[in-house]
């Protein structure tokens, strides 16, 4: 998992502007995934989870990122709910194609930094409906982009991209996502499970402009068939205000936010 | 087994307690904690009691950081409370002087090495509490030891050097207790235990340094340590009175001088790799037959103990963990108790449901050597993000001169409901 800051922008949001008219699929999504994004970002994230009797349960967590060239490092610091508090979560994600990602944790329980593997891409982050997957920036290769058609989505004229793993082990059979024409913002993203069957739907609620990017601050995960969803929202958002780099360390895994 | 509290740590639990939460709500104080019940029930029905575990736990965590993030303190008071018995005192308590490059720790503190999971390899700084053998957290059975922590960084590399001026031992069970530890001493022999404790002073004290690196290729860990072996040596002498033999057991703590380390690595992304050695020099070993003339019934010798593992999900998003233990003895002697090798693998499945609700695992420890095991199965709900319940089972199997099989009577199934808050 990386970029969980902009985790949503980096797959369904971008500011530029090219024409649509001559778009492929693959183009499309080109242009959402090469948006521009901050430097550095500090947030504080907030996810309430909802099960299908309507029942919440709130994780509270303290998000930095910054980018670094040639790999984009980013921490989390676990705020609530009291069982995991301080506990830690950092990422290094690498631009080296077919470089996995670091990745970290550190338990107050065993007070040690722990790595762990990058392959647990398919775990649901916290008990969330987001998969670490979901919340990382996808290789624009990884899948196969058609355009499927143009439809109305909130009264926005919106691209239909299906997009199919080449992977055939990957979690998700094909997703399809409905991005803004001539904004090329993503309002929709559907989640198909190995079986074809309809799994999940993402949901962006809110957008701001903070600084020169577009940052998406709330948005919905509704697992279909588990009738379970979880909203996250973001506040508290600073971006490009000189994030130190000793932040990314053991460190502060260990040291916490105060 | 009763162990009662200093007069100063039951006032200041009692001061802490008195102290309203909110108190704390607009000040640089945060107070964190967790009431516990465990409840065991032995399946072995010869035993004197049914009830392998009564206990019941408040344990405190408090933190306090400036406003400026230079210094911190932290305090972590808590009562075990038995059925008639009680313990009290304070797993940590320390100031943090955090600067540019360093951080310094004075205080008691739980201090935590190496990449082992359930193992004590490298980890040896913090001696252990075995009163209930190694069924409570690890956070539990470390006990904080009264040091001074210096940690330089420099990038993602780390010098850490720690300085402890007063020795603290192993605690093991009292021998009233079902964990109670079996010591080879003859019958009627005279305990002496005028060597047992080690004066606090300079030249007793213990230094341990560590150089550690987090970076994308490897973690790694180099570490050393002028220490005392936790475990007492329990050295024999015999006098002839009369006719009478008179045997005369005394423990004794030794110097030991440590090296190891230890690094973890992801494989490919598929699994990740850890191994961890240590070196120690010159340890006590008891022997089977005492020397003839001298009655010495101990020698020396070399040891090297290492672990080599491996964690992975690698399908159903169930998460595995095995590790492999090696303790050998060096320059081995068929009189040395100990066997030469000593071999235990360690398993651990996990699997989440629900949301993170529920929560199956199956932890054991195998220990090859003596065909002995110790196997926790667990269930675990959460009722709220609060409130967990769990149930499980502490199953003891084997050899009975093993280190888990002398338990085999003490298996037993448990519930424990916790409450953080």
């Amino acid at each position: 998992m990386n970029k969980l800051i902009t985790l949503l922008t980096m797959v369904l949001l971008t500011t530029s502007s090219l024409l649509a008219g001559d778009l492929t699929g693959r183009q499309i999504i080109e242009n959402v995934y090469n948006r521009k994004t901050p430097k550095s970002q500090e947030a504080i994230l907030k996810m309430t989870l909802v099960n299908k009797q309507g029942k919440e349960r709130v994780r509270k967590i303290k998000q930095i990122s910054k980018d670094f060239g040639d790999v984009e490092k980013s921490i989390m610091f676990f705020m609530t709910p009291a069982d995991v508090r301080n506990t830690s979560f950092m990422n290094w994600s690498y631009t080296k194609k077919g470089k996995s990602d670091d990745q970290w944790i550190y338990l107050p329980v065993i007070k040690k930094v722990k790595r762990i593997s990058s392959d647990s891409k398919s775990d649901y982050f916290m008990g969330s409906d987001f998969t670490y997957d979901d919340l990382g920036d996808r290789k624009l290769d990884a899948d196969t982009h058609k355009l499927l058609r143009e439809e109305k989505f909130k009264g926005e004229t919106c691209y239909v991209v299906e997009s199919k793993a080449k992977d055939s082990d990957y979690m998700y059979s094909k997703t399809v996502t409905w991005v803004i024409k001539g904004k090329n913002i993503g309002l929709k993203k559907e989640f198909y499970d190995e079986d074809g069957e309809h799994l999940k739907t993402l949901f962006v609620e809110k957008y701001e402009k903070i600084g020169d990017y577009n940052i998406i601050t709330e948005s919905v995960m509704k697992n279909i068939q588990k009738k379970h969803k979880t909203v996250m929202s973001l506040s508290k958002i600073k971006v490009d205000k000189g994030v130190s780099d000793k932040k990314f360390t053991e460190r502060m895994m260990k040291r916490g936010i105060k | 087994m009763i162990i009662r509290p200093s007069r100063a740590s039951g006032l200041f639990f009692i001061l802490l307690l008195l102290i309203p939460s909110g108190l704390f709500a607009e000040t640089n104080i945060d107070l964190n904690g967790f009431i516990r019940n465990e409840t065991g029930v032995l399946l072995d029905t010869d035993k004197d009691t049914e009830f392998g575990l009564l206990k019941n736990t408040l344990s405190l965590d408090l933190n306090y950081r400036n406003d400026d993030d230079t210094i911190g303190a932290k305090a972590t008071p808590y009562i075990y409370y038995y059925t008639n018995d009680y313990k009290m005192d304070l797993r940590e308590i320390y100031i943090d002087l955090f600067l540019d490059s360093m951080d310094i720790r004075i205080g008691k503190q739980q201090i935590i090495w190496g990449k082992a999971d359930g193992v004590f390899i490298t980890d040896i700084v913090s001696p252990k509490d075995l009163t209930e053998f190694l069924l409570p957290g690890f956070d539990e059975i470390r006990i904080g030891v009264t040091s001074l922590k210096l940690d330089y960084y420099m990038g993602d590399n780390t010098f850490e050097l720690v300085w402890i001026p007063s020795f603290s031992p192993t605690v093991t069970p009292s021998e009233d207790s079902i964990w109670a530890i079996k010591r080879p001493i003859p019958p009627n022999a005279k305990l002496d235990m005028s060597k047992k404790e080690i004066t606090p002073s300079l030249k007793n004290s213990e230094i341990f340094f560590k150089y550690s690196v987090l970076s994308s290729f490897i973690d790694l860990e180099v570490m050393g340590g002028y220490t005392w072996d936790d475990d007492p040596t329990l050295h024999m002498t015999q006098k002839v009175v009369g006719n009478q033999p008179i045997i005369t057991v005394t423990p004794e703590h030794h110097r030991l001088g440590v090296i190891g380390g230890s690094f973890s690595k992801d494989i490919a992304g598929l699994f990740v790799l850890r191994s961890e050695a240590a070196f120690y020099y010159q340890k006590y070993f008891l022997l089977t037959t005492p020397d003839k003339i001298t009655h010495e019934n101990t020698d020396q010798r070399d040891y090297i103990h290492y672990l080599v593992g491996i964690d992975a999900t690698p399908f159903w998003n169930i998460t595995m963990s095995v590790q492999f233990i090696q303790r050998a003895i060096l320059n081995y002697d068929d009189n040395i108790k100990d066997n030469q090798f000593d071999n235990t693998m360690t398993f651990l499945l996990r699997k989440l449901f629900m949301n993170d609700l529920l929560t199956l695992e199956l932890f054991a420890y195998y220990g090859i050597t003596n065909d002995d095991a110790l196997i926790k199965p667990k269930v675990a709900y959460k009722f709220t993000d609060e409130l967990e319940l769990s149930a499980g089972a502490y199953i003891f199997v084997g050899d009975k001169d093993g280190l888990f099989g002398q338990y085999k009577k003490n298996s037993m199934v448990y519930m424990k409901a916790k409450l953080n808050f």
